[in-house]
């Protein structure tokens, strides 16, 4: 389980998250939403220890802080929202980095042939051999996933829960991608992890989150399933439109929904 | 399967099957073939020069003994090989393998293939601990040399390149993580500082100091001496063992240091055990053979183009390369105008200079710097 109990961090002398309370227990998928700038990706780098905060942080009961950089990365795996790459690595070379720390959880003899199943996970069979740098954006950001995804190959090892920690997984990705790259954390949780992604599609968010924060100025505007948050009123407070939850536009417009996807 | 001519990158053959973007093989292969070449390189360097006393000879004795119909290795011959030519090789070993391998280690820990030592501030403080024995050494500093004696020269160089290290991690740091942008600009400022305290010293030096200064700055591996490697040898030899445990941790490196970190590395941990090394690596080698340029980044730039930038094989391929082409330097600094010396320095930054520059061009589009 994570417990992110008053939560706050400053950058220089300005107050960018406030006091936030957070849990996700194993096999769920928690999204977190929010307009540009409500410290979505300041609170998530406090839960993964890359900045310092006031308040507390704990993964399965053990305070966050205290984890050396070698525990911590066989509790959790962390996805940031972009990787510059400064040497011309191959994308093997790169998937592989996952299993620096040597906790993926598969059986000794078969994790040398795990970043060719963390690739084909991600629908990239047979991009091995290329050049990182070579790929297109979302290509580049579906490799970092195979990567993380080795780290935390089983979501649970030695009877804990593991975490995957996403920033934006799906946002440069095309639509048949998004719903893989979902499907792969979903799966995650249902095997008994646990996930947290930073996503700002709505409709994905209700289609596959088991519960929603909603921040706002630095702050938890809402939390709890996407039937209890998801309202009119709340996405004109938070996001400052006025938007109406399942209205259907008028019937000559066109309009496609993930949640339309054969299974 | 990516059809391979198109991707540009060649996996490896493993026990029969391929692996696609696995270049671990063919860095195993490089790095035989530059063991080798280091053993053939060192054979001959220890065989050329201005007497005939000849390597070949040595190690016959060395395995047969005196062969018979052979004449032994003549008392001057061996007083050539083992006094003379037998250190040089191995202080050029000793300071190539250091110079290449600390500009891989710079080039990881920045995460910029252009950081060398020379380029944050290092070398120079080095060098000014060098100078200050060399200018001073009579004067201020007569205690000091009187103290060390031969020993002075390198242990001022050890602690220039040390101090400098220190000052620029301590500028850089703030509250345990070091910003990279940070300690970049400070080592180009304190390098600025520190030759600009050289050039006083080279102000202040006399005519004979200026002719040991020139020389010196220009690198050389002339006058090496087996007490010259019983300085400097166990330093670099400590510092070359610390990398193959960087070498998993400069790879996640690559990444950032948030996303190292997240993989499990202790990346404050590693960050000051590879500034100590490549300090003490560095002092040690500008202390005995002065300013020698280029290895540190031509050798991890030409390696990473022909097995990638996996430190794993990165680090052992740049020492045995950079102790090779800087033999071969030698051999050329030597005999070029033969029977003075050119400084290597000269040779390294004439030769290495334009093949970088070749290099970038050539290859500008695909390795992004």
């Amino acid at each position: 389980m994570i417990e992110a109990r008053q939560v706050s961090v400053s950058i220089g002398s300005k107050r960018i998250v406030s006091d936030v309370d957070f849990t996700v227990r194993p096999g769920e998928l928690a999204a977190i939403v929010g307009p540009n700038g409500s410290g979505k990706t300041t609170f998530l780098k406090a839960l993964t220890g890359e900045l310092a905060y006031a308040g507390s942080v704990s993964l399965n009961g053990c305070n966050a802080a205290s984890l050396k950089p070698w525990e911590a990365a066989g509790i959790r795996a962390v996805l940031p929202q972009s990787t510059a790459l400064s040497f011309p690595f191959t994308v093997r070379e790169i998937v592989k980095l996952g299993v620096t720390g040597g906790r993926s959880g598969v059986l000794r003899g078969e994790d040398d042939r795990l970043p060719e199943r963390a690739l084909a996970r991600v629908d990239l069979e047979g991009f091995a051999g290329r050049y990182y740098q070579e790929l297109s954006g979302g290509e580049q950001q579906r490799v970092q996933l195979a990567r993380v995804l080795c780290q935390v190959w089983a979501p649970v090892l030695d009877g804990q829960a593991r975490y995957l920690f996403l920033d934006e997984p799906v946002s440069s990705l095309d639509i048949k991608h998004q719903l893989i790259i979902m499907n792969i954390a979903r799966d995650f949780a249902r095997r008994g992890g646990g996930v947290v992604a930073i996503l700002h599609d709505l409709n994905l968010t209700a289609m596959f989150a088991d519960q929603i924060c909603v921040m706002h100025r630095g702050r938890l505007a809402a939390t709890g399933s996407p039937r209890e948050v998801l309202s009119d009123d709340l996405i004109e407070r938070v996001f400052g439109c006025r938007l109406r939850v399942g209205a259907v536009p008028a019937a000559n417009v066109p309009f496609v929904l993930p949640q339309s996807a054969a299974a | 399967m990516v059809d391979e001519t198109i991707a540009g990158v060649a996996g490896v053959n493993q026990g029969g099957r391929y692996i696609s973007g696995d270049r671990s093989g063919r860095a195993l292969l490089v790095i035989g073939a530059l063991a080798v070449a280091l053993v053939v390189t060192a054979l001959v360097s220890l065989t050329w020069g201005a007497s005939d006393a000849s390597a070949l000879g040595l190690v016959g004795n060395w395995l047969f003994g005196a062969v018979p119909g052979q004449e032994a290795l003549s008392v001057r011959d061996s007083i050539i090989v083992y006094d003379i030519r037998l250190p040089r090789v191995i202080l050029g070993i000793l300071v190539g393998a250091a110079l290449a391998v600390s500009g891989a280690v710079m080039q990881g820990l920045f995460r910029n293939p252009l950081a060398d030592p020379g380029l944050v501030g290092v070398s120079a403080g080095a060098g000014l601990g060098a100078v200050s024995v060399i200018v001073l050494g009579s004067t201020f500093l007569a205690p000091f040399t009187a103290l060390l004696g031969s020993y002075a020269l390198s242990l001022a160089a050890f602690a220039g390149g040390l101090i400098t290290t220190i000052i620029l991690y301590n500028v850089a740091t703030r509250q345990g993580r070091t910003s990279i942008a940070t300690m970049l600009l400070a080592g180009i400022a304190l390098g600025a500082m520190a030759i600009a305290l050289t050039g006083i010293l080279v102000y202040m030096a006399d005519d004979r100091q200026l002719r040991d200064l020139t020389f010196w700055q220009l690198g050389s591996l002339a006058g090496a001496t087996w007490m010259k490697i019983a300085a400097a040898g166990p330093i670099i030899a400590l510092a070359l063992a610390a990398t193959p445990f960087m070498a998993k941790g400069l790879n996640a490196l690559a990444l950032g240091e948030a996303t190292a970190s997240h993989l499990g590395v202790p990346v404050q941990r590693l960050k000051y055990v590879a500034i100590v090394a490549v300090s003490a690596a560095i002092g040690a080698s500008v202390a005995v053979s002065g300013g020698i340029g280029f290895i540190g980044i031509v050798v991890p730039h030409l390696l990473r183009l022909a097995i990638g930038p996996d430190n794993r094989y990165l680090l052992p391929a740049s020492a045995l390369l950079g102790a090779c082409l800087l033999l071969l330097a030698d051999a050329v600094s030597r005999t070029i105008v033969a029977p003075a010396e050119l400084p290597i320095g000269i040779v390294t930054a004439a030769v290495g200079g334009p093949f970088f520059l070749w290099i970038l061009l050539r290859k500008r589009g695909v390795v992004d710097l």
